[in-house]
């Protein structure tokens, strides 16, 4: 028979490391925030956000979606090797031995934690190659000047970077509905750079379906 | 301790309390003793109660998979420790972020079934442990935190 004493670690059972209450840890007279391991957490204001979009433009003009992407890159980097220390050490076990809905789940909610907005994984084009993730409620989509494109480019940053990092070959993202421009959330295709870059294109003339029709006319719903 | 009344301390140099919320605060506190009579019972309870509970699971589904009911165990003692903050604290927002949590892990897992079968076991077993009034401040809370387990579509989170 299970033995319910052998199910704890050190009498504790592991929950949601990403819980806000407990994660999220401020010192009033500091003015600091911290998270549960004691590690400092950035607080970055609207303004600052919508300061770095109207200053990138400005110096960089059109490059600044390339700046963002590529800064997005490297956050997602450093977000991916952070992420995997800290579930590893709460839940006392090596990422590769933890199942991926586990992991998953954990992301999402880190995710929402850091109020970046509620993340979901769509897996139906997996077959195909193509990873879909769609993101509600994102600051940097609301802060961001309303366009005709996509402009979550940060966010499509470190998704490429942390899947990446994730499926140990190098993958691409590509925005294909933004909430700046009213759509119902954000979405991202998630795939390798030669097969997802060509459809860079059909984002400003196809809506999200008709590009992924495109990128998999076999696997189509 | 509940948001609500939490907010109240908010309010001290604004105004004094009004009556209904004196006498919401003077609920909480007089009925604190008995919370943490509960509590402990829970806490030094914990073991016997769950173990009786895989006890009795594993024959109610001998053909269960030791890693599924391991997995709903595991949710069960977690479970009950929230809800019992929860109760000592007088606060459901702990319990809604559990279900937030859990909900969609026991729905990816497919292990709703095992869960729904595990919480009425484990309600049973807490009927036999605590007075009617005792479980008048837990029931409510689990059968909150069992929304996870059940098939209609799980409260949005907070955050």
């Amino acid at each position: 028979m299970i033995s319910v004493a052998d199910l704890l670690t050190h009498n504790r059972v592991p929950g949601n490391y990403f819980a806000f209450e407990t994660y999220v840890r401020g010192d009033l007279e500091l003015g600091l925030l911290e998270n549960r391991q004691g590690e400092r957490l950035l607080a970055l204001p609207a303004t600052l956000i919508q300061a770095i979009y109207a200053g990138l433009e400005k110096e960089t003009g059109q490059a600044s979606r390339l700046v963002l992407f590529n800064c997005g890159k490297w956050w997602g980097k450093c977000f991916y090797t952070r992420f995997c220390e800290q579930l590893a050490g709460y839940y006392n076990t090596s990422v590769a031995a933890m199942s991926m809905a586990d992991f998953l789940q954990a992301l999402q909610q880190c995710w929402r934690c850091h109020g970046w907005g509620r993340l979901e994984l769509d897996q139906t084009y997996q077959a195909s190659g193509f990873l879909v993730v769609n993101i509600w409620n994102s600051p940097y989509a609301r802060l961001a000047p309303a366009g005709h494109h996509p402009v979550c480019h940060l966010e499509a940053g470190v998704l490429a970077s942390f899947f990446s990092s994730l499926a140990g070959r190098e993958l691409y993202c590509l925005q294909t509905t933004c909430e700046s421009m009213g759509a119902d959330c954000n979405r991202f295709i998630l795939g390798l750079p030669h097969r997802l870059e060509p459809a860079e294109t059909m984002v400003t003339n196809l809506n999200h379906d008709a590009i992924l029709q495109q990128l998999c006319p076999a696997s189509a719903p | 301790m509940s948001p609500h009344l939490a907010t109240l301390f908010d309010e001290a140099e604004h105004r004094y309390l009004k009556p209904e919320e004196l006498k919401q605060m003077s609920q909480y506190v007089g009925s604190l003793p008995e919370r943490i009579v509960i509590y402990r019972t829970l806490r030094n309870r914990e073991l016997e109660v769950m173990q009786a509970v895989t006890h009795q699971l594993q024959l109610a589904l001998p053909q269960a998979g030791q890693v599924e009911l391991e997995r709903s165990l595991r949710q069960a003692l977690l479970m009950l420790r929230h809800c019992a903050m929860a109760m000592l604290l007088n606060d459901e927002t702990i319990i809604q972020e559990y279900v937030s949590w859990v909900g969609p892990t026991a729905r990816i897992f497919n292990t709703l079934s095992l869960d729904i079968l595990l919480c009425r076991l484990l309600n049973q077993q807490l009927a036999q442990l605590f007075s009617s009034q005792q479980l008048a401040y837990l029931t409510p809370l689990l059968q909150l935190a069992q929304q996870a387990f059940s098939a209609a579509p799980l409260p949005p989170a907070n955050h």
